[in-house]
């Protein structure tokens, strides 16, 4: 077996102290930030990068830095929902639903335990899908040309409007607006200055990373502002998690089934975790039906979308791994930390870099049994953060990314353009027009428009080489499949609402 | 019929974003033709920006004719409370470098704290707090050197 041979290769380089101790670091952290309301994944991970650029952390050691702190912030994300009735985020929204109910009826432990049981199934199940499928899509990806590569990031593009599960028009308004933002600089091809309007700090373009914690953590703290400030969380008396982990065995076939389809919803580009808990969550209710007590507290209600989440936010990672295309806000941020070192993923990465890839793969699964040994006795200790109160926490957040921007280049002109995209970030949220295309576009723009170029030279300017191949045929083809099924989805969910 | 006015307020909107949005299509689109080589390109500088502000015109135009939904917009005391911290941040942006970092930073953390509702007794010491800790860490665990304040150089 050629995957077991670098797998055993990936512990070698995973298992390494320094290694070890960032992804143990990346685990705790990440477990707080996620159990913090409003700062998800994409919130932690993006500010912990330019730390990570401040260790002076090498790509693989930063990676699984960055990578434990995603998977930690998917195992956090419960911790609000079932404590306090706020999601930590996004795709532990379905958790509250049961989770909460549970809590309140005095067992928020067994809820917190049986959780984190799941959370680490749907981890694992879906790290074990990575070391399978990401090879066999870096052998079919490794015979595509440009033409095929402009073809896949119209894929990613057309299924964009799945993300957000909002209005696809808006999606795809934002998608531009990201490829639009993607062309200020110089052009790399032909050295003229783009929609600089005499700029120079806008010559090597607009820096993804201050792109990012403007348009999600100071887009975040705007938002925050709105709310009612002296709200004060009652606590809630947790009892032991023990019962949960025996509990997780009754629900062995619900974490399973959320497993499977978060899986398969965080690898099709621009699902994510958000729809696979949703769905995990809505079959579940489907499948036991009056049986179940969903809603008030049916602990499968809880184990099948935590399940979900983190098999799918392991599933985001194939894409962003073997085609370099997230399928997530998240893995779009790991995508703008590995181009930033000039790391480009995609089949060439698994080839040149196995030490990396695999080693990162490693790094996956023990940090996942980190983190259930870590949420297991700390879960109290998680807890607690959560009462600290919002006036230290917002600033914190604030002041992390001020001063981690401004460390990236010491130039206060980032600082500007952070606060810029702060605000940006929070009209367009005020709109209801999704961030997170944005970055996609302007993260993905310059390759996509490499790739159409060099398509374009080989042909001496002739369009029709873009769809002359049988697979770019065949992605065209995918891309209209998932979009027509995704409008058709929206239509009948409209129908049913009015 | 409560719901009327949010949805009125949510198209206006949406329109004014289409607007703003087919604009800078529009002027994304009319500058391109100013990008121009040297030399002949298949595809030249200019032509990737166009092909993606069609599209955003298009949709802009289509948003303007169809608006969607929004979110609430925020009342008056939250707007004064939003413009407050982009009015500090973006001031201690500016004072960061010439002040140096320690005393821009320390009335930053304290005022920020206000801002997010804490007390004076509360926002004084753990502002100090915050500020010496985000010091420490970069300057000294990080090795980053952050701004000095000028006349005391350590």
């Amino acid at each position: 077996m050629d995957i077991l041979d670098f797998l055993v290769h990936g512990f070698a380089v995973a298992l390494q102290p320094e290694h070890l101790l960032l992804a143990l670091i990346g685990c705790t952290v990440g477990t707080l930030v996620g159990a913090l309301p409003g700062l998800g994944p994409v919130n932690g991970v993006a500010l912990m990068i330019p730390l990570a650029f401040n260790f002076g952390l090498a790509p693989t050691a930063a990676l699984i830095l960055l990578v434990s702190v995603y998977y930690g912030c998917m195992y956090g994300g419960r911790i609000s929902s079932i404590v306090l009735n706020i999601p930590g985020d996004e795709p532990a929204m379905m958790t509250t639903l049961d989770g909460y109910p549970m809590a309140r009826a005095g067992r928020g432990g067994e809820a917190l335990g049986l959780s984190a049981v799941a959370s680490f199934a749907g981890a694992t199940i879906a790290t074990i899908g990575l070391t399978l499928f990401a090879p066999l899509l870096v052998k079919v990806a490794i015979r595509f040309g440009p033409a095929e590569y402009f073809a896949l990031f119209m894929l990613a593009f057309a299924t964009i409007g799945g993300v957000t599960s909002g209005s696809f028009t808006k999606s795809f308004i934002a998608a531009c607006l990201g490829l639009l933002l993607g062309t200020v600089g110089i052009d790399p091809v032909s050295s003229v200055a783009r929609y600089t309007f005499g700029w120079y700090e806008l010559y090597d373009g607009i820096d993804y990373l201050v792109a990012l914690i403007g348009l999600f953590a100071i887009s975040e703290c705007l938002l925050f502002l709105e709310r009612d400030q002296r709200q004060d969380a009652a606590p809630v008396r947790l009892g032991s998690a023990a019962p949960g982990m025996r509990r997780s065995l009754d629900c062995a076939s619900s974490i399973g089934r959320g497993s499977l389809i978060g899986f398969i919803a965080g690898v099709l580009p621009g699902a994510g975790a958000s729809l696979g808990s949703f769905l995990s969550y809505s079959l579940e209710k489907r499948r036991w039906g009056a049986e179940g007590d969903f809603g008030r507290g049916d602990p499968r209600g809880v184990a099948a979308p935590e399940a979900g989440n983190n098999a799918a936010a392991g599933g985001a990672l194939i894409p962003m791994l073997s085609l370099g295309i997230p399928g997530s806000g998240t893995t779009a941020i790991l995508l703008a930390l590995l181009l930033s070192m000039n790391i480009t993923p995609g089949p060439l990465l698994f080839e040149q870099q196995p030490d990396m890839v695999w080693g990162l793969v490693a790094a996956l699964f023990i940090g996942n049994v980190m983190l259930l040994v870590l949420n297991i006795p700390l879960v109290g200790l998680f807890a607690k953060v959560l009462q600290a109160p919002s006036w230290f926490l917002m600033p914190m957040v604030v002041l992390v990314a001020f001063v981690g921007i401004y460390s990236l280049n010491n130039s206060p002109f980032d600082l500007y353009m952070m606060l810029a995209f702060g605000v940006l970030g929070y009209v367009l949220r005020k709109l209801e027009i999704p961030t997170v295309p944005v970055v996609l576009g302007l993260l993905l723009g310059g390759q996509m428009e490499f790739n159409l170029r060099r398509a374009l030279s080989i042909t001496g300017g002739d369009w029709s080489i873009l769809w002359s191949s049988g697979i770019s045929i065949g992605i065209y083809a995918f891309a209209a499949t998932l979009l027509c099924a995704g409008l058709i989805y929206a239509l009948l969910v409209k129908r049913r609402l009015g | 019929m409560s719901e009327a006015s949010p949805i009125h307020h949510a198209a206006l909107g949406d329109r004014i974003a289409g607007a703003v949005l087919a604009l800078l299509a529009l002027g994304a689109w009319w500058h391109s033709h100013t990008f121009v080589t040297g030399f002949m390109q298949p595809v030249g500088p200019g032509v990737f920006p166009r092909l993606v502000s069609v599209p955003l015109g298009v949709l802009s135009l289509y948003l303007i004719a169809r608006p969607g939904i929004n979110q609430r917009w925020p009342e008056k005391a939250a707007l004064v409370r939003q413009l407050g911290m982009l009015l500090l941040l973006g001031c201690y942006a500016v004072v960061l470098e010439p002040l140096g970092f320690v005393p821009a930073t320390l009335v930053a953390t304290v005022l920020l704290m206000r801002l997010f509702g804490a007390r004076w007794r509360q926002a004084l010491p753990y502002g100090a707090l915050l500020g010496l800790s985000l010091y420490l860490l970069f300057e000294f665990a990080l090795g980053i050197p952050l701004p000095d304040t000028p006349g005391w150089s350590g």
